[in-house]
């Protein structure tokens, strides 16, 4: 009797167990620390240290559009396509980005101007995106456990994300921004209707990082941008010094500069 | 030869409207101010200065290097040099004890000097006391 028991005991618990070793829907972990994504000065470092030099230089590759195929990447543009009415604002404020462009002053870049996140974080019902960024140091903690987005939230800068996965690749949705942000170094304006999906998935030992930012309201279609290829990183995150703007008064003109 | 401090410090401010085209242009391309540099800097008004280095603030979206010195009327100068983002400096290997362990000492600046003729600049070169330095230059070479 009690042989039997056991038996339909194991016979039952065997297939749990087995099945509980088995992830149901394992997704690719895009856990760990991804290179800077910001723009940063191209400069060099030449330093001196009694007598040695050394030049150091930066790897910018994390803000970078990859001019080769990338498996998974969507069709891209260079730029978007604004409707004729808002063709001229997009001009100026392009033509006077030094003074206008409000990262310059210290203001949240939003997404996707802020690029890759430099630290990602995944549970199965969740992912956090932590960054680095001139403005500071926000974070996004993002649901992929199907719900939608919120419906009682404010309007933010990284605006209401909700994520679910698509095959091997991360898609992240995101609604109610602040109107305050570009999302391009060219003037990239947008109304509050804009809509921005990022998607983001492994290229061997990469993260290849692309975005869609949609605004009806604004522009002709959705732009995808150029995808970014994003090396697995060492450095670990550090609190970004507060930002102070101190240059605003002496500026003698409005010359684009395009970086940041 | 490492830079070797004098006793009297002076600031000499090397305004030079006719420099070879190729100073400017490295000038140019080693220069970043997240604004347009030529919005705010005359990237012909190159400056050379000694004096001591009184502060550093480690700020986004530039660190700033406060100098005072001496100029040759032998009035006190105090002098604001801005230089490249923290993030910069972190990713080349520096932070800001490089600089700070000079607070107090000697030492000598190059940059270029702001359209508006204040007494502020952007940092291109430092020379600390001990000869060692810290320069920002063309990375037109880097590998892409």
């Amino acid at each position: 009797m009690n042989r039997f028991f056991y038996t339909m005991v194991a016979a039952l618990l065997l297939p749990a167990l087995a099945g509980a070793q088995k992830p149901v829907a394992a997704h690719p972990d895009l856990s760990g620390l991804w290179l800077f994504s910001i723009g940063l000065p191209s400069t060099a470092l030449k330093k001196e240290v009694n007598g040695k030099v050394e030049i150091n230089r930066i790897d910018a590759s994390g803000r970078r559009a990859v001019r080769s195929d990338v498996p998974g990447a969507l069709p891209s543009a260079p730029g978007p396509s604004y409707k004729p009415e808002f063709q001229a604002k997009v001009k100026h404020l392009s033509d006077n980005e030094s003074k206008l462009d409000p990262v310059f002053y210290c203001d949240r870049p939003g997404i996707p101007r802020i690029g890759s996140p430099r630290r990602i974080i995944q549970f199965s019902n969740e992912v956090v995106f932590l960054y680095e960024d001139i403005s500071g140091d926000p974070y996004r903690v993002i649901p992929t456990d199907g719900r939608p987005h919120r419906k009682d939230g404010n309007p933010s800068y990284y605006g209401d994300s909700v994520g679910h996965w698509e095959g091997d690749t991360l898609v992240v949705e995101s609604t109610n921004f602040v109107e305050e942000t570009w999302f391009g170094e060219e003037g990239y304006f947008h109304s509050d209707a804009m809509r921005v999906t990022e998607r983001l998935w492994r290229v061997g030992e990469n993260l290849a990082y692309q975005a869609t930012v949609d605004d009806p309201k604004v522009l002709t279609a959705p732009w995808t941008m150029p995808v970014r290829v994003v090396k697995p990183s060492n450095e670990p995150l550090e609190e970004s010094p507060r930002c102070i703007e101190t240059d605003g008064p002496k500026l003698l003109n409005n010359d684009h500069h395009g970086q940041r | 030869m490492p830079w070797i401090p004098k006793g009297e410090m002076t600031v000499r401010q090397k305004v030079c409207g006719v420099l070879p085209a190729l100073i400017i242009l490295l000038a140019t391309v080693s220069l970043w101010a997240h604004h347009s540099p030529s919005a705010i800097f005359d990237m012909s008004k190159r400056i050379t200065m000694a004096g001591t280095l009184t502060k550093i603030d480690w700020v986004n979206p530039h660190i700033v290097v406060h100098i005072d010195g001496k100029a040759e009327d032998g009035k006190a100068k105090s002098w604001v040099f801005e230089s490249n983002p923290p993030a910069w400096f972190r990713r080349v290997g520096v932070g800001r004890a490089d600089f700070a362990k000079s607070i107090g000492q000697a030492v000598k600046v190059e940059g270029v000097g702001a359209k508006d003729g204040s007494l502020y600049g952007y940092l291109q070169k430092i020379t600390f006391a001990d000869g060692n330095s810290l320069e920002l230059t063309d990375a037109s070479d880097t590998p892409r």
